[in-house]
């Protein structure tokens, strides 16, 4: 147990403790004593720059009908201020963020909600304080409520111009039935206008707590001095006073294909497909890994060369998302003009087959290998990067997912490959969506 | 930890000229095994003759489809089993190359680069393929409100043959229907070569060994006189302008609201320009538009306004806002009193204040990767300002005036006789 260094006698009572829980690949994990605040910690000194960000272990998984979306516009109700920055103080958070360059925002996603700050080195304090300020203290106000409604209904609305975002938005709620992966993170449109103050104030009085966060500090910055600062500001919030609710649904297997069709005006046809994936954490996570980039990554891919050379679609994606809980395996094409959606469809049924039946070459396989750990070092050129992965894989399951995915996949073999495509690329898993551009009516 | 008088940019850049033009700018930055490389040449959209709109961006997205010595494949093959990347994009003045390796396959990088530049072989099929992606991506933009309603105020505010005058997705679909491998021949021989090159090598990099490299590469690379561009201001719109794009299966409508602005990078005036926009409409977070607009009236997700194109040439001011159709009027009304009231009132103290802490904080945050200091080298070095400009910015940032500003306001930013265009579906 290390003592923090704190002012003590400026303050109030004793200084907080934290506890050093691992050390592993140039990352270290720590403990606050008094609220469970995991805390990692990544010095790397090539530029005065430092990003630092909080995970909350909460996203549109936790939410239920009637409050889906409620993850996303209590994150946006987080910019609304607390006692300590706020606008009519002057110390609006976005103004004052803005004010020393940084570069700052939040997201969330199906698993979790993350606030970051890059900023020059010698602010990290400001981002610290901020943060552990609006973990309890922001004001959830019914009148801003109202007006950020407004503006998540326009978040929305921008979305649902682009047809290959409402697919997708079909493909996730038609694949999930009863697992809350089926709906979407912003949520359902009237869910969105018609929560309550109160339902979203209940929102963040369950999951905002340091004992279902992690706070994030990577770049320029000494370890010592940057846990006293999060034990100073994050150390005097106490632990929930109940238990993070776990969230227990599980999807039940889907026992047969489901088809459906998007018509509505547009320019292109898009096919989306997708098949049922364990969780981030099953064994097979990094053979889907390098699954996903040998079926698209670069003009030698399996997908590029059988549907976009081939002229049948114009781009073509894959993406293995592995969450939580038990995720998706999608493959999205956009159609080049005149090629009929079942014709691609069997371009893709093809590459699979193919897969299934002939093991990967050894050549091919090193390239994927090759392109998921280079990448995992260029990420490194920037504390953005490294903070942004570790803060995925927190949200996810936990850091260490990050750091030993060059392992896992390095391990992955031919015959892992050939396995994985067989067992979960199975027509009973699969969820096929067409979007059909609507005619010009006259 | 190195002094710090050594982490001046223009202590740590070493710039060296070949014989046949090439400007080669090395910065070592040995934190990561990494290299981030970024080129720009004069062969961009500018240089399409009549009738071949279109014309440049293919050459340039023909560099890596093959070359006398190897197909696409053979050279994304080894590209891709490295993790490295090379790509070229074309701008409105200049072609973009852009590249990473890890620091052990900067020869690599180097050569490939050097080969895709110097003999493509810009295979028909190829440029089949490339059209039908390109034309098929112009048919989504079609389908775009920000898109449309952009592309329109250019139309307005740019007299037809200016640079900033973007064709209709139509337009463009047909001239490049129209364009074959001779055209690309063409282009590539009258408009590419070392002359305008600047090249920016940053990361784990040795100086000697990377000017060893390029001249092996490049040194004998001769290509045409390097073009010149001599372009005359736009004049200002003398009248308010509106119209209509309607859509279909729009839930959300996109407003562009821009007159020409007359300014470029190097007007002496550019940076106080760049303030009063950062104070009146970059963030919609927070700065005027947005705080009144998404913060106080919860009218949208999105307002920005910027000098997007200001460079070579003066582009335009624009602002842009996302609306639902029933409030477009109100979110047009309103930004036009914020932008007369900032004429009038000028640039707050408090605000300038701001400004210039967040211009010389988001500079240090933008120099942390080597992606980010190649890419500022590069715009100081095609606009001449010399690499201790990066020193001295800092400097140059505090010194703006209050004065200067508003100044730059008033010059700059007309709402009396801005183009509005809507786009979406509405009544």
């Amino acid at each position: 147990m290390l003592l923090s260094p704190s002012d003590s006698d400026e303050r109030k009572g004793a200084p907080f403790l934290y506890s050093k829980i691992l050390e592993y690949e140039g990352i270290t994990e720590y403990k606050l004593d008094s609220n469970d605040l995991k805390i990692l910690l990544c010095e790397q000194r090539a530029a005065p720059v430092v990003a630092f960000m909080v995970v909350y272990r909460v996203g549109s998984r936790n939410e239920a009908v009637g409050h889906t979306g409620a993850t996303h516009l209590l994150e946006h109700m987080l910019f609304k201020g607390t006692p300590t920055y706020n606008k009519r103080r002057g110390t609006q958070i976005a103004a004052v963020l803005q004010k020393h360059g940084a570069v700052f925002n939040a997201d969330t996603w199906l698993d979790r909600t993350r606030y970051f700050e890059m900023l020059p080195s010698d602010q990290l304090e400001l981002a610290v304080h901020l943060e552990a300020d609006r973990m309890r203290n922001s004001f959830i106000a019914d009148e801003d409520r109202q007006l950020e409604m407004t503006v998540v209904r326009n978040e929305m609305e921008r979305g649902e111009n682009d047809p290959g975002r409402i697919l997708d938005e079909r493909i996730w709620a038609a694949a999930f039935r009863e697992h809350p992966y089926h709906h979407p993170t912003i949520g359902w449109r009237t869910d969105v206008e018609g929560m309550p103050t109160s339902r979203l104030k209940e929102f963040y009085d369950t999951y905002y707590h340091p004992n279902n966060a992690t706070a994030i500090v990577v770049g320029d910055f000494d370890s010592a001095a940057a846990l006293e600062l999060i034990a100073r500001h994050f150390g005097p919030i106490p632990p929930s006073p109940q238990p993070i609710p776990p969230m227990y649904t599980v999807e039940p297997p889907q026992q047969g294909e489901i088809r459906f069709v998007l018509r509505r005006a547009g320019q292109l046809g898009l096919v989306e497909m997708a098949w049922h994936i364990p969780e981030a954490t099953h064994p097979d996570s990094g053979a889907l890994a390098v699954l996903d980039h040998i079926l698209s990554a670069g003009v030698t891919s399996r997908l590029y060369q059988g549907l976009v050379e081939t002229q049948l679609a114009v781009d073509v994606g894959a993406q293995a998302y592995q969450f939580t809980d038990p995720g998706l395996f999608t493959i999205d094409l956009t159609l080049s003009p005149g090629i009929g959606h079942a014709d691609a469809e069997k371009a893709v049924g093809e590459v699979i087959e193919q897969l299934k039946r002939e093991p990967v070459g050894e050549k091919e396989l090193q390239k994927a290998r090759n392109l998921i750990t280079t990448q995992m070092i260029f990420l490194r050129d920037s504390p953005f990067g490294v903070v942004n992965v570790l803060g995925e894989s927190e949200g996810v399951s936990d850091w260490k997912l990050y750091v030993d995915l060059p392992r896992m996949v390095t391990a992955v073999t031919a015959a892992d490959i050939q396995r994985v495509v067989n067992t979960y690329f199975d027509d009973d898993n699969r969820t096929v969506g067409y979007f059909i551009p609507k005619e010009e009516q006259s | 930890m190195k002094t710090s008088s050594d982490l001046r940019f223009a202590a740590r850049t070493r710039r060296h000229q070949l014989s046949n033009g090439l400007t080669l700018l090395v910065l070592e930055n040995h934190a990561n095994p990494t290299i981030s490389l970024s080129g720009t040449f004069r062969a961009g959209e500018f240089f399409n003759p009549s009738g071949k709109d279109g014309l440049a961006s293919l050459t340039a997205s023909m560099l890596n489809k093959g070359t006398s010595r190897r197909t696409k494949i053979e050279i994304a093959e080894e590209l891709e089993s490295t993790g490295a990347r090379i790509s070229f994009s074309s701008n409105t003045f200049t072609v973009s190359v852009s590249g990473q390796s890890l620091s052990q396959d900067l020869p690599m990088l180097i050569s490939t680069l050097a080969e895709e530049l110097r003999g493509p072989s810009f295979p028909a099929d190829e440029l089949d393929k490339l059209k039908q992606r390109v034309i098929a991506s112009i048919r989504e933009d079609l389908d775009e409100t920000r898109v449309r309603a952009y592309e329109r105020m250019t139309q307005v505010i740019f007299p037809h043959g200016h640079p900033y005058h973007r064709p209709s997705g139509e337009h463009l679909i047909r001239e490049i229907e129209s364009i074959g491998v001779d055209d690309v021949r063409g282009f590539y021989e009258t408009y590419y070569g070392p002359g305008s090159l600047i090249m920016v090598i940053a990361g784990d990099v040795d100086d000697h060994r990377v000017v060893d490299l390029i001249e092996k590469s490049f040194g004998d690379w001769k290509g045409p006189e390097p073009p010149l561009i001599d372009l005359p201001y736009t004049d200002l719109q003398t009248k308010p302008y509106r119209e209509s794009i309607q859509m279909r299966d729009k839930a959300n409508c996109d407003v562009v609201i821009g007159h020409a602005s007359r300014l470029r990078r190097l007007n002496h005036d550019y940076l106080p320009a760049v303030i009063a926009n950062r104070a009146l409409g970059q963030s919609t977070i927070s700065s005027r538009l947005g705080l009144i607009l998404r913060d106080e009236m919860g009218l949208t997700y999105g307002i920005n306004s910027s000098f997007s194109e200001s460079g070579i040439a003066d582009g335009p001011f624009t602002i842009g806002v996302t609306i639902a159709p029933e409030n477009i009027d109100l979110a047009i009304d309103t930004t036009l009193q914020i932008v007369g009231d900032f004429i009038r009132e000028g640039i707050r103290e408090e605000e300038l204040a701001d400004e210039k802490s967040s211009i010389a904080g988001a500079f240090q945050v933008g120099l942390a990767t080597n992606g980010g200091m190649a890419n500022q080298i590069s715009s100081i070095e095609l606009y001449g300002l010399g690499i201790d400009y990066l020193d001295r910015f800092p400097d140059i940032v505090k010194a703006v005036t209050k004065e200067e500003v508003d100044e730059a306001i008033r010059k700059y930013i007309h709402p009396e006789v801005v183009t509005t265009i809507v786009a979406g579906t509405f009544e």
